[in-house]
């Protein structure tokens, strides 16, 4: 998966693109490092890109969001087609992380 | 920086003196004033008493200087004026003033003789300044430096109020006591009908606290005990309700369908959702789980049966049983998008995933019974 993370003070606008699963798990959780750091992010997801995602991925995302709440920031994930998205209502985390 | 001589109060031999001492003694009035207040709020927190505010302050050199120009001679010495040091504990309730009052008795070396409760010195036909001065010292149990042995000597003054008392007092005191003008008698007494109205408001605050307090164990027994439709639903109900994990079971039947771990996630916002579908009572959602169960994990089955998903929220389970209700109900597409509208906010994916969801459905058990 590629990730592109363009960051203007405390928001950050991140592009995901392919698919995310046990493969390239590793290598997102440090794509993502500089996500988890700083006072109040305001972190943009684009999924529009993202083809697919595993549990493993699923995992990634709550690990985000949970960091995201702990330092009192917001995080949104924009922009997935229905088969992503299926995967996030059928497991309940759309009920956990916000999708737009 | 050198401090200007006391004599520029122009007071008396013996005034100035007590002001010179108090000089000498301001490091030790902050101490007992930091070591109080610490104290008192470690108390609030330890108790869970909520307040309005905790406060103290020394009394300003000047402030004193004027105050011993008025009654200077009432006073022996510097020890006599137990108010140089102030605390003040403004709480909500009326019965937390009696709760403070309690906890400072307990830990403080209270000056009976010194500490006067204003409330109780009103005749029946009387309303005004309503508040529990007590005048105490710290125990060497809670604080001791032989270097400074008069931290334990020197007493202090706590004042114990409710908001509305605070308030009476504060615009009393804006209103009654400018030294200038003489306040007609009128003015006064309107101030202290008031004293009244406030004192009967207190009394109600504190009335209707009780009565919600007895409420919510009286819905906390009725929960604990399983009469569920004898509760409401609202959110004390269902937050007791949910402490009872109603939904760990179904949880923990769909998640083995993949071995599948369950994230622990908050129900609370499908109060809303409960509220939405005509859920009245506790005793509804109990039905609705004797009732579908059985069909949420065939819904679950199907959805992730055939995935590799090993992790799940602990919100599937409802919200899978919220699904069934409205197949079961017959409220079909347009009620499951308006569900999936309210969960999630809305947008046009609802539709396509509540379509899906009618088509995929169409052969379970439940929908053909």
């Amino acid at each position: 998966m590629e990730v592109t993370i363009n960051q203007n003070e405390n928001k950050f606008d991140v592009v995901l693109v392919g698919r995310l699963d046990t493969t390239n798990a590793d290598q997102f959780q440090k794509d993502i490092e500089p996500l988890m750091q700083g006072e109040k992010p305001e972190i943009t997801l684009d999924c529009s890109a993202m083809e697919y995602t595993s549990s493993q991925g699923l995992r990634m995302f709550l690990m985000l969001q949970k960091s995201v709440n702990s330092r009192g920031g917001s995080m949104v994930m924009t922009g997935m087609s229905p088969q992503v998205k299926e995967v996030f209502d059928i497991t309940g985390f759309s009920n956990i992380i916000r999708i737009i | 920086m050198e401090q200007d001589s006391v004599e520029k109060y122009g007071l008396d031999l013996h005034c100035t003196m007590m002001l010179e001492e108090y000089r000498e003694n301001r490091k030790s009035f902050e101490k007992i004033l930091e070591i109080s207040l610490g104290c008192i709020r470690d108390l609030l927190a330890k108790n869970g008493i909520l307040v309005t505010a905790v406060e103290g302050r020394v009394k300003e050199e000047k402030s004193l200087a004027g105050k011993l120009e008025l009654k200077g001679h009432k006073y022996r010495c510097l020890s006599d004026i137990t108010d140089i040091i102030g605390t003040r504990v403004i709480t909500f309730y009326t019965d937390d003033v009696d709760k403070v009052a309690a906890l400072a008795e307990n830990s403080f070396e209270i000056d009976w003789e010194n500490s006067v409760d204003k409330r109780k010195m009103h005749q029946l036909d009387s309303f005004g300044y309503m508040s529990l001065h007590y005048v105490c010292r710290i125990p060497k149990s809670m604080y001791f430096d032989p270097e400074h042995p008069e931290i334990n000597t020197i007493r202090f003054e706590i004042q114990l109020r409710t908001t509305l008392q605070h308030m009476w007092a504060n615009m009393n005191h804006d209103c009654g006591y400018k030294g200038d003008v003489e306040i007609p008698i009128e003015h006064l007494r309107n101030m202290n009908r008031l004293a009244g109205v406030l004192e009967l408001a207190d009394d109600e605050f504190s009335r209707i606290r009780t009565a919600v307090n007895d409420y919510r164990r009286q819905v906390q027994n009725l929960v604990a005990s399983g009469k569920f439709s004898e509760v409401a639903l609202d959110i004390d109900t269902f937050r007791s309700y949910l402490n009872m994990k109603p939904f760990d079971k179904l949880n923990r039947r769909i998640a083995a369908i993949n071995q599948a771990e369950i994230h622990d996630a908050s129900l609370m916002p499908y109060l809303a959702l409960f509220k939405y579908l005509g859920f009245k009572t506790l005793g509804d959602i109990e039905e609705l789980k004797k009732s579908s169960s059985d069909d949420a994990y065939q819904l679950a089955t199907l959805e992730i049966g055939g995935t590799d998903i090993d992790i799940i929220s602990s919100t599937v389970a409802v919200q899978d049983l919220c699904i069934v209700h409205i197949l079961k109900s017959g409220a079909g597409e347009q009620g499951l998008t308006d569900f999936f509208d309210q969960l999630n906010g809305q947008s046009a994916y609802n539709r396509t995933r509540a379509a899906r969801l009618m088509e995929k459905t169409s052969r379970l058990a439940f929908m053909n019974k």
